[in-house]
């Protein structure tokens, strides 16, 4: 090992210094024989002359000296390179154009490596990430719904697969006694949550179990942005205490920067025990979730399985109403990639559909020109090159090209992926995350290297065969031309014709869904609706008639501002997500099996909501002011919901709606209404089925004042906040948009995937015609004579269009067919990216087939003029 | 042609022994290429005759190896000459390599000459 690092350092540097140092060193060693001559009493020249003779052949020895120094692989290796890169040198713009393909395939391929890796692999920055499970409970319709408190319990303390456990639960309260009141989110957690999640404090101390216990003082742990946001960067700010919600805590520490637990800002930890550790009930659902660290080795079946026996021993020993429930676990990554998965594999493959096109234009490219130097490697191997070295100098070769296109490809890869971070939706989690870290270096090295061998190959094979003395004997540029490299081009182009095709088609379909999307009825107006979202502070607004009390006033007196035409309250708006899902029955229809109780979503909307809305009324009538808090529960339920139940939505009316089907309690509504289906999780989403409670019999402190405006919404903002701030000044507005942001955002992922596609098509499309292009134009070079003999004897301009356009016709055809099986085939893949359309859709495919055809007869254009307007007597005269 | 050995030819180097030789000619004392040269053939009666073409080659093998280091220095009689040194390395190496060649010697002499 050692003598061979010294024998690279001296074959890249040290080497002229050597050199000079031996000649010196023989140098010396002739003038000591030659003194010893004097000595002896020769005179000096003679004496020199002996000493030359004595020594032997100086530059013989020398040579001879160096060959110890060299490492002959090294020293061939570094020779293929130089040749390599004089090769590039002498054809400058063939050099160009398999550079800058690979630069552009490499590029793009190492920036989406680089999000797929920080979204989807990359381990969370939290110690044994990779072992970190989420947790939930299932039933038969839902699964990782929350747990109960008793159910955790259980599970942290009986289980035997995890190491760790931590239950969590978020909630928002409003910080107050600082200035103005503000809205803080809190994530309550269990005193092993720091441990699981290895965070420090930067001041002060964490939880500890005493601290996690019903009834112990009430304490908080800051983040560090809170810390310094809200409390002012204070570094004696442990001990101090901060009201939320009305509730004086002290807080115990402050965390250190940088801490991130799941994507939402979280501003205060509180001990969840503290708050739930009172709940007995087992069916007692709130918001917790709950993570676990899996013992080394164990597995996520062993784990769930160990839960559901937790569970069946509960439900034997403390039967409820949930004893079917079963324990929920995933790995924590996947949970986080969520469904953003599906995209980012998507568009890694059709990034890796162009990495192959690329390929195959490089393969194709160098196939090309080593033809045209057949004659050159035939030299060579008639004055005894070895096949083996031969092969591995055009392999050097390739690669030398891999290697300039890849350090291209990722100046290119940097500079897309601080665009992709730019433009890419925010709700994408560790997004930010992305970066030219070593992982993606060693991924781009991987792909260039890959890329140089795979298209290196295709002339080494060819080289390979070549036909001595056909080669040197024929000596014209196109010795060598077999119809084995013919076969091999036609089906490079082929397989570029059909990649194109597959991706033309998806992002055909992505292009098609996004237009359906942003066209889809939103089931309401959101032009001029304003919403201005409020969480009314717990400790001041306490009862149902002062939350009534203050969305009433608020209401009247924002109507009552110029320019609002219309003001309504719902707790979920438009685009803005659910409110969450409910098992449901209907009192007047057989009672369903426990398994197959139906889930709807609820929401909370008042009477002027569907009014200032613009939703239509299907049957029935809105609510109204004879709704009364104490009057006979009434609720309005979308038509997803009545289609769902029944034939048609008249015949709702009138019915009843038990709210947690018939095995859990809930409140019975009368049906008095059906509106329009809206897009509530947003423009992409599916229509699920909806029921409305009436705001006036089921008040909440948290909803969304939507204001119909007579112009701008945007205008009415300032006199929003300003009504707000005047009505009670320790009301946070959470936020305040358009209805058409809250729509517009909801699409942000399918914009961000629909246009990366796009490019990825498009990029196809470019490096396709321009394999076709090459192979086309080599095609009609290698048959010149050919033609110009033909043309000579009096052939037609247009049956030689007739030839050269039935081969490119012929390669078009195969390819689209193998493109439209592909892509047929891919479309299942599709299906959950796709809006409005089905994925299997024979219109795009006819479009996806047209655009190819088009895309490819421009590129076969420019050769097929040149077949036809060959120059027959020039050509057979140069000839 | 004879094919006795003639006396008055100088013997070859067999693989390997030049290296263990210039090792040992450097036991005592640093020494340039010629001394070496020189040592070999002296204490070999002349048998080896030193081709420079061998010994440059081997002692760039010995510095690749780091068993012995160089350095230009003033030779007693104040010429500039390129001195050779044992490494510790190379010194432990001649230990192990001498006795290699001892016992290859006398085994080659037992089969050769067995004495009666």
């Amino acid at each position: 090992m050692r003598e061979w690092w010294s024998k690279i350092c001296r074959a890249l540097h040290l080497r002229r210094g050597l050199d000079d140092d031996l000649s010196d060193e023989m140098e010396a060693h002739l003038d000591l024989i030659t003194a010893e001559n004097i000595e002896r009493g020769m005179p000096p020249g003679e004496a020199r002359a002996a000493a030359r003779r004595a020594f032997g052949n100086l530059t013989r020895m020398q040579e001879k000296t160096r060959e110890a120094w060299q490492f002959p692989r090294f020293e061939t290796f570094l020779q293929d390179i130089r040749y390599g890169l004089r090769g590039i040198r002498r054809s400058p713009s063939f050099s160009l154009v398999v550079i800058l393909t690979l630069a552009l395939s490499i590029g793009a391929n190492t920036a989406i490596f680089s999000v797929v890796y920080s979204v989807l692999v990359r381990p969370l920055p939290y110690p044994s990430g990779e072992r970190l499970v989420w947790l939930g409970e299932s039933t038969a319709k839902a699964s990782g719904i929350s747990i109960t408190w008793i159910n955790f319990e259980h599970w942290h303390h009986d289980n035997d697969s995890f190491e760790n456990m931590a239950a969590f639960a978020g909630e928002d309260l409003t910080l107050t006694g600082r200035g103005d009141a503000v809205l803080t989110h809190e994530l309550l957690v269990t005193s092993s949550f720091f441990q699981l999640t290895g965070v420090r404090p930067a001041l002060g101390r964490l939880f500890t179990d005493p601290d996690d216990t019903p009834g112990a003082a009430p304490t908080v742990v800051a983040t560090a942005d809170c810390w310094q946001r809200k409390l002012g960067g204070d570094a004696n700010v442990v001990g101090e205490s901060v009201v939320l919600d009305g509730t004086s805590y002290q807080i115990v520490g402050v965390l250190s920067p940088r801490f991130q637990f799941l994507t939402g800002a979280v501003d205060f930890y509180l001990p969840l025990g503290r708050a739930a550790g009172s709940s007995h009930k087992r069916s007692d659902h709130g918001n917790i979730r709950a993570v676990g660290l899996l013992k080394p080795g164990a597995t996520l079946t062993q784990a769930r399985t160990n839960l559901d026996a937790i569970m069946q021993r509960l439900a034997l020993n403390d039967p409820g109403p949930e004893d079917d429930h079963r324990a929920y676990a995933s790995y924590f990554t996947e949970v986080m990639a969520g469904d953003v998965r599906t995209t980012l594999l998507v568009l890694m493959s059709a990034v890796g559909l162009v990495l192959i096109i690329a390929c195959a234009n490089v393969a194709s490219l160098l196939l090309a020109r080593s033809t045209a130097r057949a004659r050159e490697i035939a030299v060579r191997v008639a004055i005894g090159a070895g096949r083996a070295r031969l092969v591995r100098q055009l392999l050097t070769e390739t690669i030398v090209i891999a290697a300039i296109g890849g350090a291209l490809g990722l100046l290119l890869a940097g500079w897309c992926l601080r665009t992709l971070l730019l433009i890419g939706p925010r709700d994408i989690p560790r997004l930010a995350e992305a970066a030219l870290d070593i992982p993606v270096l060693l991924f781009a090295a991987a792909i260039s290297v890959a890329v140089g061998l795979l298209a290196g190959l295709a002339p080494v094979w060819n080289a390979g065969k070549v036909d001595l003395t056909t080669a040197l004997k024929e000596g014209s540029p196109t010795a060598g031309t077999g119809r084995r490299g013919q076969t091999f081009r036609s089906t490079l182009v082929i397989a570029e014709i059909a990649i194109t095709l597959m991706l033309a088609f998806a992002s055909g379909l992505l292009v098609r869904s996004l237009i359906a999307a942003q066209r889809a009825d939103t089931g309401f107006d959101p032009k001029n609706l304003l919403a201005i979202e409020l969480q009314l502070p717990e400790s001041r607004y306490k009862s149902d008639d002062s939350v009534r009390e203050y969305y009433g006033q608020l209401s009247r007196n924002l109507r009552a501002e110029p320019g609002v035409s219309d003001v309504g309250l719902v707790m979920c708006p438009p685009g803005g997500g659910d409110c969450g899902d409910f098992w449901y029955s209907i009192l007047e229809k057989p009672t369903p099996g426990r398994d197959d109780v139906p889930l709807s979503l609820y929401n909370i909307a008042d009477a002027n909501y569907f009014r200032a809305a613009r939703m239509r009324l299907l049957a029935g009538r809105n609510f109204n002011e004879l709704d009364r808090a104490n009057g006979s529960r009434v609720t309005m339920i979308n038509e997803r919901l009545a289609r769902q139940e029944w034939s048609d939505p008249q015949l709702a009316l009138g019915q009843h709606l038990k709210v947690g089907g018939p095995y859990m309690e809930g409140p019975t509504l009368e049906i008095i209404g059906v509106v329009a289906n809206i897009s509530q999780e947003g423009l992409d989403a599916e229509r699920s089925p909806t029921f409305y409670y009436a705001f006036s019999q089921k008040p909440s402190s948290a909803m969304v004042v939507t204001l119909r405006t007579n112009g701008d919404p945007a205008q009415s903002m300032d006199a929003a906040r300003r009504q707000v701030s005047a009505l009670d000044r320790n009301v946070p507005i959470q936020s305040l948009r358009t209805a058409e942001d809250w729509l517009g955002a909801t699409l942000q992922r399918r914009r961000f995937a629909t246009l990366l596609l796009g490019l990825f098509g498009g990029l196809a499309m470019l490096l396709a015609a321009v394999g076709i292009y090459g192979v086309l134009n080599y095609w009609v070079s290698a048959r010149q004579r050919e033609i110009a003999i033909r043309l000579a004897i009096g052939a037609q301009r247009s049956s030689i269009l007739r030839l050269a356009g039935l081969h490119a016709t012929r390669l078009a055809v195969i390819g689209i067919v193998f493109g439209a099986i592909g892509a047929w085939g891919a479309a299942r893949w599709l299906e959950s990216l796709v809006f409005g359309v089905t994925a299997r859709n024979p219109m795009m495919m006819l479009l996806a087939g047209a655009t190819v055809i088009v895309i490819a007869a421009l590129a076969a254009s420019v050769p097929l003029w040149r077949a036809t307007h060959t120059d027959a007597v020039r050509n057979l005269h140069e000839a | 042609m004879s094919t006795v050995d003639d006396p008055r030819k100088a013997l070859e180097f067999l693989q390997g022994t030049l290296e263990v030789l210039i090792l040992r000619s450097l036991q005592s004392a640093p020494n340039h290429a010629y001394g070496i040269s020189q040592f070999l053939e002296q204490q070999s009666e002349y048998e080896f005759l030193v081709d420079n073409g061998s010994l440059y080659p081997a002692l760039q093998r010995l510095l690749q190896r780091r068993w012995i280091t160089s350095q230009w220095k003033k030779s007693p009689n104040a010429r500039r000459a390129k001195y050779y040194r044992l490494t510790p390395l190379g010194r432990k190496q001649l230990v192990a390599a001498k006795s290699k060649w001892m016992r290859f010697v006398e085994a080659m002499a037992r089969v050769l000459a067995p004495q009666r």
